[in-house]
């Protein structure tokens, strides 16, 4: 029977009031980059955990699909080990992973020969038959973005990309980085278009499956005491920072091409960004907020003028240091990294939203490699105090500070009383930790994203036009940065905040970073 | 910031009240218990879990329960075990804190023993022993009638029973409690949210949602005589699709579990069924007629039910106490329902 959308208008008498989620209808994940770093780390482990809480129907398969030459039963063995490494619940439990491996299949070939699409298909029809799968499928990308246009092309012309609403669903997964810049993402929205409706596109941003990211949703719109103060009037400042410990590890040749504009402002930062500027939206439902994010991309002073990015914008690279005690090389000496490299592993910047909210705000982001530790966090500063009534001078502003890692938290800064004589307020912090004051141990991002990716919402993934709002933005930088007109990066040795000019750009504002 | 890991308890710390509870002794254990075990002073709690008891051994079958859910809803946990008929009249209380495993959070588990007429003092004692400020969910491990659980009823945000372990016509005793407003919240209606899930899934598959507005009728059978939780998921079914015909029936086998929820749409049949671990969904007389979802049932890991129920932490869920008050409507057998053998 065809599905129509009149039905939607009908309600569930039976989903009225339950109190858990609906577990997706039956289906078979495909995965391309099947024997890939991603997959043994995220996709397979995050599946099986989800297998493991009953989130899974019991009618589901995976399908890996890789250039590697495996037989089902090795690529089996192959994803027990990684899921026995990378799991974030361990001891595996050896008959959820029975269950779960019994549709595990694999399907070796190249991205571009038509066969492997043929072979695929007949897997996918295999599992149809002895795992009850219906014909849905979830194709996840987990490959470099050069391969999207040969791969969707030839799911395509195999027939394996059903339209909307037509029969049994057909889903994709895009890892990123989407796009180069803004006319790569424009063309890969263009050719994803081509062969599925938007609604079948998941764009990861694997930030937004973390918890303390969508509970920067529920922390303003579901209290009552923080909206009123979420504005110009009490905000002074905020500052957003995504600080790792780790270099490029072994991955030069994607890093030269990336840099930390396009591996993290473009996509996590820009999104913590617009998590914490939104307006609430009209419904809490996949277009509704990412209406409300798309607004404050659109409402960013873009920074396109070689004066405005010297003015607001620092780039950095790191040379030898010393990171967690241990002596570490420089960028230009990390494999696969052109000597004198300009590829920038620091950025710092200034953003300004020009809306009602936010008008005379500045929001500091700072993103990079190599820095002292790893801690990505949003502070949001509120405005001093108007006159201190107490000995010492005036205590410090007020700081929220909500943690998205490596803790996932909240915390308070405010000011209290020093015990004893007189009256000293000294700055105090009060701490929520997820892992303490809820006992479940959090989901990885990747389990709720292909969770919500299966079930068909799109609330946690970014739609086309937010995603070109973030590229035009970042395009502006990029332009300038790579004509080489007067901004290039400073070094900075590994293991320090980045380079002092980072410093001085919130010294000019009369600010300072927080120390982390 | 205490690292989750392997778990454990700190050890037992006790002490005997022959006259009166000294509540600052008490409190002085939870400190020693928690600087044994190298904890913080400052220990996270979102609630109060008091749960009574009336033998010692009901407490034990039901200790890892607690624990476990204690593990997904960091508490303060009380157990009470009233011995009227034990003596010599004491109180003999015992402290422990114990970080289950995977846990990053301890609980503080105190268990009071109550023997002979010292009974009558643990309600006192309990008062003075709840973290301020956060609610009070009770779990009743005694019938769910009687003057005592109507009294914790009005002072708890929640009480939690377990009507599957008692006879299917004490549900009439449950519907009385929850007329009153007693916020009660049901092992047995936990144990059945599969089944509810389920059904809400198959009418949520876009080539099925066209049934939606038709379903006619619906059939619960158990194996043999029905029990409380078929009887609560026919009373649920009854009370969210209220133009339904819907028959609870006696199925071969015994024991009074569900085995199978058949709701008609026509021309479409859904059928559910449980194999082992997995439920099954088929459809007859509709175009794609065919098996069209099967889940696994989650595995029965301790605390997990209570864990659901503790979701809700204040006041009555509506959707159990409309099932308890449909399901009592069948087991008197009026209306349009019925209970019926079946051959």
């Amino acid at each position: 029977m065809a599905y129509s959308s009149e039905h939607d208008e009908i309600p569930n008498p039976l989903r009225a009031g339950l109190r858990g989620d609906a577990v997706p209808e039956p289906c078979a994940v495909v995965v391309f980059g099947g024997s890939g770093d991603l997959a043994h780390r995220k996709i397979l482990p995050a599946l099986y955990n989800l297998a493991l809480n009953a989130h899974l129907p019991a009618a589901f398969g995976v399908v890996g699909v890789s250039r590697s030459e495996y037989t089902d039963e090795q690529y089996r063995a192959e994803m027990r080990e990684a899921v026995g490494r990378f799991s974030r619940t361990q001891p595996v439990q050896e008959d959820v992973w029975k269950d779960f491996a019994a549709g595990l299949r694999y399907c070796a070939g190249s991205f571009d020969d038509p066969s492997t699409y043929r072979r695929l298909g007949e897997v996918l029809q295999e599992l149809d038959r002895t795992r009850a799968t219906r014909g849905n499928r979830l194709f996840y990308l987990a490959t470099p973005p050069s391969t999207f246009p040969v791969i969707l092309r030839n799911l395509k012309d195999a027939g394996l990309i059903n339209k909307d609403g037509e029969g049994p669903f057909t889903r994709v997964v895009v890892e990123k980085p989407f796009g180069h810049d803004l006319a790569s993402a424009r063309e890969l929205n263009r050719l994803l278009l081509q062969v599925c409706d938007e609604k079948q596109i998941f764009r990861i941003d694997h930030y937004l499956g973390k918890e303390t990211v969508q509970n920067l949703l529920v922390f303003r719109f579901a209290n009552a005491i923080f909206e009123p103060v979420w504005n110009r009037r009490y905000v002074d400042q905020v500052q957003i920072t995504a600080g790792e410990e780790l270099g490029i590890e072994q991955r030069g040749g994607y890093y030269e091409e990336a840099g930390v504009l396009r591996d993290m402002l473009q996509n996590h930062v820009l999104q913590l960004l617009t998590l914490t500027a939104m307006e609430p939206p009209v419904a809490f439902d996949a277009d509704a907020v990412r209406d409300e994010k798309l607004k404050v991309l659109r409402a960013i002073v873009p920074l396109d003028s070689p004066e405005q990015v010297r003015k607001r914008l620092v780039l950095g690279q790191y040379r030898e240091g010393s990171v967690a005690g241990m002596g570490v090389p420089g960028y230009q000496q990390e494999k696969g990294v052109a000597p004198g490299s300009k590829t920038p592993t620091f950025v710092a910047l200034k953003l300004c939203i020009n809306n009602w909210r936010w008008d005379g705000v500045p929001f500091y982001l700072r993103s990079g490699k190599r820095l002292p530790k790893r801690a990505t966090e949003i502070a949001v500063h509120f405005s001093g105090l108007p006159h201190s009534l107490f000995d010492n001078g005036p205590t410090q502003p007020n700081v929220l500070i909500i943690h998205v890692q490596p803790e996932e938290g909240i915390t308070l800064r405010f000011a209290a009383k020093v015990p004893g004589e007189g009256y000293r307020p000294r700055m105090v912090s009060m701490d929520f930790r997820y892992g303490t004051a809820f006992g479940n141990s959090t989901p990885e991002a990747y389990e709720r994203l292909l969770l919500d990716a299966m079930r068909g919402d799109q609330t946690l993934f970014t739609r086309k036009d937010e995603v070109e709002a973030a590229w035009r933005l970042i395009d502006g930088i990029l332009q300038v940065v790579e004509r080489g007109e007067g901004v290039v990066p400073y070094p900075y040795p590994a293991g320090t905040w980045g380079p002092s000019e980072a410093d001085a750009l919130l010294a000019a504002d009369g600010r300072q970073w927080r120390r982390l | 910031m205490i690292a989750a890991g392997e778990g454990g308890a700190s050890p037992e710390l006790e002490a005997r009240f022959a006259k009166g509870i000294d509540l600052q002794k008490i409190r002085a254990l939870l400190f020693e218990a928690r600087e044994q075990a190298g904890l913080p002073a400052e220990t996270v709690c979102v609630l109060n879990l008091l749960a009574v008891h009336f033998s010692t051994a009901a407490y034990e079958r039901s200790k890892a329960s607690l624990e476990g859910a204690s593990a997904l809803h960091p508490a303060r946990l009380i157990s009470l075990i009233a011995e009227p008929k034990l003596s010599p009249e004491q109180v003999i209380a015992r402290v422990s804190t114990v970080r289950p495993k995977g846990s990053a959070s301890a609980l503080e588990h105190i268990v009071l023993t109550a023997q002979g007429g010292a009974v009558r003092h643990l309600e006192s004692a309990v008062t003075g022993l709840l973290v301020p400020e956060v609610p009070l969910a009770v779990v009743w491990g005694g019938r769910p009638e009687g003057d005592l659980l109507r009294h914790v009823a009005e002072s708890a945000d929640r009480v939690i029973i377990d009507s599957g372990t008692r006879p299917v016509q004490a549900l009439a005793d449950v519907a009385a409690l929850l007329a009153r407003g007693a916020p009660l919240g049901d092992l047995a209606w936990a144990r059945i949210y599969p089944w509810q899930a389920l059904a809400a899934d198959v009418l949520d598959l876009p080539r099925l949602r066209e049934h939606r507005g038709n379903v006619v009728s619906a059939r619960v059978t158990a194996a043999g005589e029905p029990g409380p939780e078929a009887a609560l998921l026919a009373g649920w079914f009854q009370s969210r699709v209220r133009q339904a015909r819907v028959e609870l029936s006696a199925g071969p086998s015994s024991g009074g579990d569900v085995v199978e929820l058949r709701f008609e749409a026509p021309p479409a049949v859904f059928t559910l069924r449980r194999e082992n671990w997995i439920l099954a969904a088929e459809v007859r007389g509709d175009d794609d007629g065919e098996l069209v979802h099967r889940v696994r049932v989650p595995p029965d890991a301790p605390g997990r039910l209570l864990g659901m129920e503790l979701q809700l932490l204040s006041g009555q869920d509506a959707l159990y106490a409309a099932a308890v008050a449909q399901a009592v409507r069948f087991l008197g057998g009026r209306g349009t329902n019925s209970v019926q053998a079946r051959k």
